[in-house]
């Protein structure tokens, strides 16, 4: 479960370090990804699209760790025993997600080690949005959905990116997503077609997260040198507003036909452009989440930490001597 | 810490904990390389890495990861270290082909009888897989029989060196794979009656549909 946003503070005006590159096999690393081949963990290539990637995947990773704890909490609590293991089945999805998203960023050159370390003690980004509290069920359906379904926009666009173990790891993410999207589909339409108690609390949470759904993929992008370097070479696949564009073409219309509303007064779509308008979210509030001040940003960390701290005598004590690391293939 | 989750409140964390101390190397252990057979008679083909301690768990790792969501019927583990790469090929293009050739061995003159030769000079086997395309799963080929790697892979190029494209060949020494038993065949049973894992289980259209229906039908007011 994954946005842009998380990426979208990134030194814009950092040198690229491209003029340091050896020519020849610059110009052969992007007539590879011109042809449409997809570049292998031992190909040549730049330290920026390297850098850039380790970023961006190893912030995926994250996100789907840290956003399967909002859900997570939510399992013993579930309505019913079917919903129970529904919902157990897709938070141990989202944790699987994170171990094939570590692997694949680690064919780039990080350890896991590192960037474990580098989420717990903050250095490491994930996804804004699960730095804000699910209070109800209502909350987590809401997530079930609709995060899902943002996720699904950036996931499929990222599939068809440059990068072969990313693409692997996303070709399975997304298959598994689907029953995801139609699970928090139900849970929703079930809440919002049922008693008026229901509908009240469906209605609430949505307009609780509709403020952090409508930041999900980054501010608008500057375009600066960099993305127009790492769209040529399939970093970044679709612009931040295309996503959201996206997002809002197919999900509106599905929150609005049972029935329930949007916050937002200047939310609808313009027939002449073709495109949503909306109340443009608050940039501010979301860069001094983002940087540790949002409501659940201190227990998202030290839930995590206690999870890595309590583990270790047991990771120590399964340790071979004789172990030796290399990265994974592929 | 308190927390909207009581769990979490109750393990008493504190709320502005000293920075964490770096994990150690290897804190996450060695990685192992998993294949899956999707269904029966079917050739291996790799779905990941895990990481484990050993040989068994990330046979068990690998099995949660890869086979929990869908169908499987066997797998393979192989520690990363034994797996031999040859150099990438272009897409298209294979990569045999840019292998130096073999010695001649004895005095073999057809290409079949240097095959002979090169098989039965062999004294161990080694699986090959080939990576057809890039950005997809290298696939298990078949079988050779050689006295390294690197021979392993010469007699891989005599064997398999006709099938195009291969972008990439991976040799593993055969005795290094850990393989599921034919006989455990009924641990890869589970997935079925998991049916609330697959959207075909979800039927929303069918309460939108309702809900409409009722909308329509209440009074107006």
């Amino acid at each position: 479960m994954y946005g842009s946003a998380s990426t979208d503070h990134l030194p814009t005006n950092a040198p690229t370090g491209l003029e340091n590159e050896d020519p020849i096999l610059l110009a052969e690393f992007e007539a590879r990804i011109a042809r449409g081949e997809k570049i292998e963990p031992n190909d040549w290539m730049p330290a920026l699209y390297r850098k850039q990637l380790i970023r961006m995947i190893e912030q995926h990773a994250h996100s789907e760790i840290i956003g399967s704890l909002p859900e997570g909490t939510w399992i013993t609590r579930a309505p019913g025993f079917r919903r129970k293991m529904a919902q157990m089945a897709k938070v141990q999805d989202e944790v699987g997600h994170a171990q094939l998203l570590y692997s694949a960023a680690e064919t780039l050159g990080k350890t896991r080690e590192q960037m474990l370390s580098d989420l717990i003690n903050g250095k490491s980004k994930y996804s804004n949005v699960f730095n804000y509290p699910a209070y109800t069920w209502a909350d987590s359906n809401v997530i079930s959905w609709l995060i899902d379904a943002g996720a699904i926009v950036n996931q499929m666009a990222n599939a068809k990116g440059s990068y072969g173990p990313y693409c692997r790891a996303l070709d399975r993410i997304c298959a598994e997503e689907a029953f995801h999207l139609k699970y928090g589909h139900d849970a929703v339409v079930h809440l919002a077609t049922g008693t008026p108690t229901q509908r009240r609390m469906i209605q609430e949470a949505l307009n609780r997260w509709w403020a952090p759904i409508m930041t999900f993929f980054g501010p608008s992008d500057k375009m600066s040198v960099h993305t127009e370097i790492l769209m040529r070479w399939k970093v970044k696949m679709a612009s931040n507003d295309h996503c959201r564009q996206q997002f809002l073409d197919m999900y509106v219309p599905k929150i609005w036909e049972v029935g329930l509303t949007l916050p937002d007064p200047n939310l609808r779509k313009n027939e002449e452009t073709g495109q949503w308008e909306f109340t443009e979210p608050d940039w501010e509030d979301f860069k001094r989440v983002i940087n540790g001040d949002g409501p659940c940003n201190a227990e998202r960390l030290a839930v995590r930490r206690a999870a890595e701290e309590n583990g270790a005598w047991v990771r120590r004590a399964l340790l071979s001597p004789k172990a030796q690391y290399v990265r994974p293939l592929a | 810490m308190n927390s909207l989750d009581p769990r979490i409140t109750r393990l008493g964390l504190p709320d502005a904990p000293p920075p964490p101390p770096d994990k150690l190397a290897l804190d996450q252990f060695e990685t192992y390389e998993a294949f899956h057979q999707k269904k029966e008679g079917t050739a291996y083909a790799y779905v990941g890495p895990v990481h484990a301690p050993s040989a068994d768990v990330a046979f068990l790792f690998a099995k949660e990861q890869y086979s929990r969501r869908f169908a499987c019927t066997g797998m393979w583990v192989v520690p990363t270290t034994s797996v031999h790469l040859s150099p990438y090929a272009d897409d298209n293009a294979s990569v045999y082909d840019e292998l130096p050739a073999a010695e001649q061995t004895g005095n073999a003159s057809t290409a079949e009888q240097q095959e002979e030769a090169l098989y039965t000079a062999g004294d161990e086997d080694y699986d090959i897989f080939h990576l057809k395309k890039r950005g997809k799963a290298h696939v298990h080929v078949g079988r050779v029989r050689a006295t390294s790697p690197a021979a392993a892979l010469q007699v891989a190029k005599a064997v398999f060196g006709d099938q195009r494209p291969v972008v990439n060949v991976w040799v593993v020494r055969s005795a290094d794979v850990l393989r599921s038993d034919d006989e455990d065949r009924d641990i890869w049973l589970t997935t079925p009656e998991k049916k609330y894992r697959d959207a075909m289980a979800y039927r929303v259209q069918d309460k939108i549909e309702r809900f409409k229906q009722e909308q329509k039908n209440a009074p107006q007011v």
